[in-house]
């Protein structure tokens, strides 16, 4: 935010980070060896919906979205609504690299679509330790951070998480301030 | 017999008194020029200096409660929380303190309150849900410390001149924008008397912020020293410490959906309102702070590594 973004009061939303999204494919290869840690085949993208009077059309809109991505991937995509109103759309494919492709074609069709600033979060599971470990993807940081929710209420394995930081740090631009790891309980996938 | 502080640090009171001395000396200038700069009159301006320190002095514990969200709880909605406040204050001789729960993950606790008869604790749900019992107990004691410290008091005393100072200097600033402070029949030098009040704020209010740190800092080592002695296991507050300060409590027990949707609604980010953390700052480091509770734990007979 610049200098006069600041004195005219300007500052706007953060316009999503997508790019960074890619960086995942090449930290795939660390997830399995190191950290023991396998595609559950699921990736997910959470955004908030438009209010009443845009939705009809953006609906309709969002639909041949995900028509076309299908298309072209092979993945298999659905849309979900969960209880904080908030829409996801959920890419199943069994390779992670056409999930990260996929969920970018819709991240990019959705910004197209006017729906830039609400995009939240992408969400990938893995398999393979004592709980299901979610790698979530922040689009206003541009950065990931690991959720591994112990499936106990809200608590989560921090150790895990804070063990998956220091191996994966390398390859993945990992979100520093860990006040920011916000989590996504029941997220569909 | 009644005790008045936990235990003597002949160090810490030397530079206690020392900080508090100098900060008094600072304050009697910045008094002095201010009288001689303004002409203001002596008895108004004390009515109003006393008058803001009173209001500061007895509302301190319900705006301190107000600002940082705690909600107060009664017996049955924290039966352990209250039994264990009240078990320290048998043990240190305090009156019973109002409770307060504070609802977010970040454990951390603060207290309250212009006397121990006005007191409250307030603690938070990350507090209590992530720390062992005993190094809550720890926590609280040192807590209750701050309390039979008077330690509000102290700091309301030591703080109030900065806030003049403060004010001052706004004051002084519009004063020069809207055309010299008003005071023109005996201006025989060439400086304005608005640039002197607004210089001496200046200086005044970063010198007397230092000093209160270092004040403030001195205090919580006393606290902590209360804390041992209270609950006579300095190691419950050292490993409390040490958890409350490790990066892993950092890590939110939130939905992400669930703190933008609060977004919408308040002014600050909730992911700026890093509240609580900040509030270490006026604290000492936590290498000391363990370094000299480790001392007491060897005058006290119980070494910890």
């Amino acid at each position: 935010m610049g200098l006069r973004d600041v004195l005219f009061g300007k500052k706007k939303l953060a316009g999503p980070a997508a790019e960074r999204l890619f960086a995942l494919t090449t930290a795939s290869v660390t997830l399995d060896t190191e950290c023991g840690l396998k595609t559950a085949g699921a990736g997910a993208i959470c955004f908030k919906p438009l209010s009443a009077g845009e939705f009809v059309r953006a609906q309709s809109d969002l639909q041949q979205l995900l028509e076309s991505v299908a298309a072209e991937s092979g993945s298999k995509l659905e849309q979900r609504d969960d209880s904080f109103g908030y829409s996801w759309i959920v890419v199943r494919d069994p390779d992670l690299e056409d999930q990260v492709t996929s969920l970018h074609a819709v991240a990019q069709g959705l910004e197209e679509q006017g729906f830039g600033e609400q995009l939240l979060a992408a969400a990938f599971r893995f398999d393979g330790g004592k709980h299901p470990v979610y790698l979530v993807y922040g689009y206003k940081r541009g950065a990931f951070w690991p959720f591994v929710p112990t499936g106990d209420g809200q608590n989560r394995d921090n150790a895990e998480e804070l063990e998956l930081k220091a191996k994966l740090e390398r390859e993945l631009p990992i979100e520093q301030d860990l006040s920011r790891w916000f989590g996504l309980f029941d997220a569909p996938l | 017999m009644k005790r008045k502080a936990y235990g003597r640090d002949s160090g810490l009171t030397l530079r206690m008194l020392a900080t508090g001395g100098l900060l008094g000396l600072l304050y009697v200038v910045f008094g002095v020029v201010l009288f001689q700069a303004l002409n203001f009159g002596l008895v108004p301006m004390l009515v109003i200096v006393i008058g803001l320190a009173f209001f500061q002095y007895y509302t301190s514990d319900k705006l301190a409660l107000k600002a940082s969200g705690a909600k107060v709880v009664e017996r049955d909605q924290a039966p352990e929380l209250h039994a264990m406040i009240e078990r320290l204050c048998a043990m240190a001789d305090l009156p019973k303190p109002r409770v307060a729960v504070i609802d977010t993950d970040v454990p951390n606790a603060f207290a309250t309150g212009r006397s121990p008869k006005h007191a409250a604790v307030a603690v938070t749900t990350g507090l209590w849900q992530r720390l062992e019992p005993r190094e809550v107990e720890g926590v609280l004691a040192h807590e209750l410390s701050h309390i039979a410290n008077r330690d509000v008091l102290v700091m309301t005393v030591a703080s109030f001149f900065a806030m003049l100072a403060g004010l001052l200097t706004r004051f002084g600033l519009y004063a020069g924008m809207f055309g010299g402070g008003g005071n023109r029949d005996n201006n025989n030098n060439n400086v304005p008397v608005w640039l002197v009040v607004l210089a001496v704020s200046v200086v005044t209010y970063v010198l007397s912020w230092i000093l209160i740190q270092m004040i403030s800092r001195y205090r919580e080592f006393a606290a902590d020293r209360g804390s041992a002695l209270i609950t006579g296991a300095p190691e419950q507050l050292m490993s409390a410490l040490q958890k409350i300060s490790s990066e892993m409590f950092r890590i939110p027990q939130r939905d992400l959906r669930e703190v933008e949707a609060m977004n919408a609604f308040f002014i600050i980010p909730a992911s700026v309102k890093r509240t609580t953390s900040e509030l270490f700052m006026s604290h000492p480091p936590l290498e000391k702070r363990l370094a000299a509770l480790s001392e007491i734990a060897r005058e006290m007979g119980r070494p910890v590594a």
